[in-house]
């Protein structure tokens, strides 16, 4: 395995695979062509062969500038992209190359949620349509057997509508609100949405791409809560994108830092705050504790 | 209030109605006021659908046509909410600017940062095009470009979000207006990027003595920055006080609240899967608001009293007008 970054600690196993691993990346790589049509297209490394491991029921969070790469990484292992290179393990399965009919049985499983979730959803439909819709796609997605049987099992609108109800109530939504067009909900109340589409199809990846950037101080606590609620409760992994140090270390077991597309180091969390190895991390977290500083010689001088 | 000459800008009894089709009217911004001093920052801090946008838009009259505005805004003695178009287009940008949130948004695609910073000198100082040019250099400079000529011919999309909030506010500040408006200037930007913004806005402020209103959901914003803070919770300022007062030692329950979350953000020894602490709840509906406190359904001190009616603002302390039943009844 190529240029391994430091600062592992010896529980993130990345050479051997730990039986508990259930997301393993390595050498993953992508460039996009920027120019184009009459201008000289040149390719832009976005992401440089980048080495990471999640354990099952953990949260990997990944910091970094933006156009550090982080976003390319989410992407390639949500598959929204394809990467020119390395391997995206899950349970084993390297997913790097599949054909897009080949990721059909694969893409329930992975689930992504964005920063900005009503431009993920249809602004014409109501709240259950928007968590219908997912149940409805695998569906049309899924022909072998063991998913016909689930289409038994939530196949009819009701069945379909009960989930949806039970779903909205797990996320801290009304569901009395079901048949509420998505526009009439807050920003904090169309991420709770997007964390129910996303669990409508019982995924074990999330893949979080600043989905709490944005978001109110206390909304982003509320949604954070709800994240390590939903983990508990499902047992869920967590891929988490963020330029927000000071956030994502209450929320992550390990951290990877990102800049100019590479995995510059991977560690704990409490590893990667108080031994930062590499400069990009020692700007990141200077930059977080610079603002918490701020705040506490204003609220320490009278309190 | 008597002193009005010693004040810059005064919102007074503002209120701002929404009338969106035949749906209940949305009273966004109910009786707020608060003045602004030369030279001075004032923070309002809000979360989202508090007003505090509308209150903000409302000073240049930004706002949809659909909303109506009730009281006054004073500038220099002027009601702006009087003004003629003619009149209000020689303030825009001349005396009072605006920062938007999303410069992505508020620069125009098609013409380089140069022209767009130029485009506010032509329309309000006389120079000639050599003039202009040299005066944007300077701008750009000012906003901290170490090589303007190169970021004079770029477009927005060519520049980075740092650099385009970089641009929005050399816009601003290129006729030394004597006060800005910064709409959630940080929010759409990186925590380093942050930083930046804020140190650049303050170093202005000192430089030019330009006044500067400042709208943020973050109260970290505000630290080492402003001078006063007003906070707002659907539609009302419910607590004034300088900003050490408000961010150091609160005295509305939701001000207490949300400086609890704050300052948990990045406690020195952060373990992971440790819950945060959060108010319950959220935001009024705009369309149907609670008749007492506003805040009474998500407040863990609630009284009786609380569900009755609007708290006056009681003063705990001299200086500091708090709206909540725990200072008085």
């Amino acid at each position: 395995m190529p240029n391994l970054p430091t600062n592992l600690p010896s529980n993130l196993t990345v050479g051997g695979l730990s039986d508990r691993s259930f997301l393993r990346v390595s050498g993953l790589s992508k460039r996009y062509v920027r120019g184009g049509l009459w201008r000289k297209r040149v390719p832009v490394a976005a992401v440089i062969s980048a080495d990471f491991e999640i354990l099952r029921g953990q949260t990997l969070a990944l910091v970094g500038e933006s156009g550090s790469g982080k976003s390319t990484v989410a992407r390639c292992v949500a598959r929204v992209e394809r990467p020119d290179a390395g391997q995206i393990l899950i349970h084993g399965r390297d997913i790097a190359r599949l054909s897009s009919h080949e990721l059909l049985p694969f893409r329930s499983g992975i689930q992504m949620v964005f920063q900005d979730p009503v431009t993920s959803m249809n602004p014409r439909f109501s709240a259950l349509e928007v968590i219908e819709e997912s149940m409805l796609m695998d569906r049309h997605a899924s022909a072998n057997a063991e998913k016909l049987r689930d289409r038994q099992n939530h196949g009819d609108q009701e069945n379909r509508r009960n989930r949806a109800r039970a779903l909205m109530v797990e996320v801290g939504l009304s569901p009395d609100w079901m048949h509420r067009s998505i526009l009439d909900f807050s920003g904090g109340q169309r991420q709770r949405l997007a964390l129910a589409r996303a669990l409508a199809l019982q995924p074990q990846l999330l893949v979080l791409d600043e989905a709490l950037t944005g978001l109110d101080v206390s909304t982003q606590a509320q949604i954070a809560n709800l994240l390590l609620d939903l983990q508990t409760a499902h047992r869920l992994t967590y891929l988490l994108i963020s330029h927000d140090l000071a956030l994502v270390a209450r929320l992550a077991d390990a951290i990877g830092v990102m800049a100019g597309g590479r995995m510059v180091e991977v560690g704990l969390t409490q590893q990667i705050i108080s031994n930062p190895c590499h400069s990009a991390t020692e700007k990141i977290l200077a930059s977080a504790k610079a603002s918490a500083a701020k705040l506490s010689v204003v609220t320490g001088a009278s309190s | 209030m008597d002193g009005r000459t010693d004040h810059l800008m005064t919102f007074r009894d503002l209120a701002v109605t929404y009338n969106v089709d035949e749906r209940v009217p949305i009273r966004a911004v109910d009786g707020v006021s608060l003045e602004v001093r030369p030279q001075e920052v004032v923070g309002i801090l809000g979360e989202s659908g508090c007003g505090k946008s509308t209150l903000a838009s409302a000073v240049l009259r930004l706002l949809a046509p659909k909303a109506k505005c009730e009281g006054g805004v004073l500038f220099r003695g002027r009601d702006l909410l009087n003004l003629s178009k003619a009149e209000l287009r020689a303030i825009r940008g001349r005396e009072i600017a605006l920062i938007a949130q999303d410069p992505a948004q508020s620069l125009n695609p098609v013409i380089t940062a140069g022209s767009l910073i130029g485009e506010v000198l032509r329309a309000h100082l006389a120079l000639d095009a050599g003039q202009r040019r040299e005066r944007v250099m300077e701008l750009l400079g000012e906003v901290g470009f170490g090589r303007p000529e190169e970021i004079y011919s770029a477009y927005p999309h060519q520049l980075s979000g740092g650099q385009r909030q970089r641009i929005a506010i050399a816009q601003a500040v290129a006729c030394r207006p004597a006060l800005l408006i910064a709409d959630e200037p940080t929010s759409k930007l990186d925590v380093s990027l942050q930083a930046e913004i804020v140190e650049l806005l303050s170093r202005i402020r000192q430089q030019h003595g330009t006044a500067i209103l400042i709208i943020s959901h973050d109260p970290a914003l505000f630290a080492g920055f402003a001078d006063r803070i007003a906070v707002m919770y659907a539609g009302r300022i419910v607590e004034v006080g300088s900003c050490f007062e408000i961010l150091g030692r609160p005295l509305h329950p939701y001000t207490q609240a949300l400086m609890r979350i704050a300052t948990a953000g990045m406690s020195a020894g952060a373990r992971a899967s440790e819950r945060l602490p959060t108010i319950a709840g959220e935001s009024p509906d705009p369309g149907c608001l609670p008749g007492g406190c506003r805040f009474e359904p998500r407040c863990s001190e609630r009284m009786e009293v609380c569900s009755l009616r609007y708290p006056q603002a009681f003063s705990p302390e001299p200086t500091r007008p708090v709206n909540c039943f725990k200072y008085g009844e």
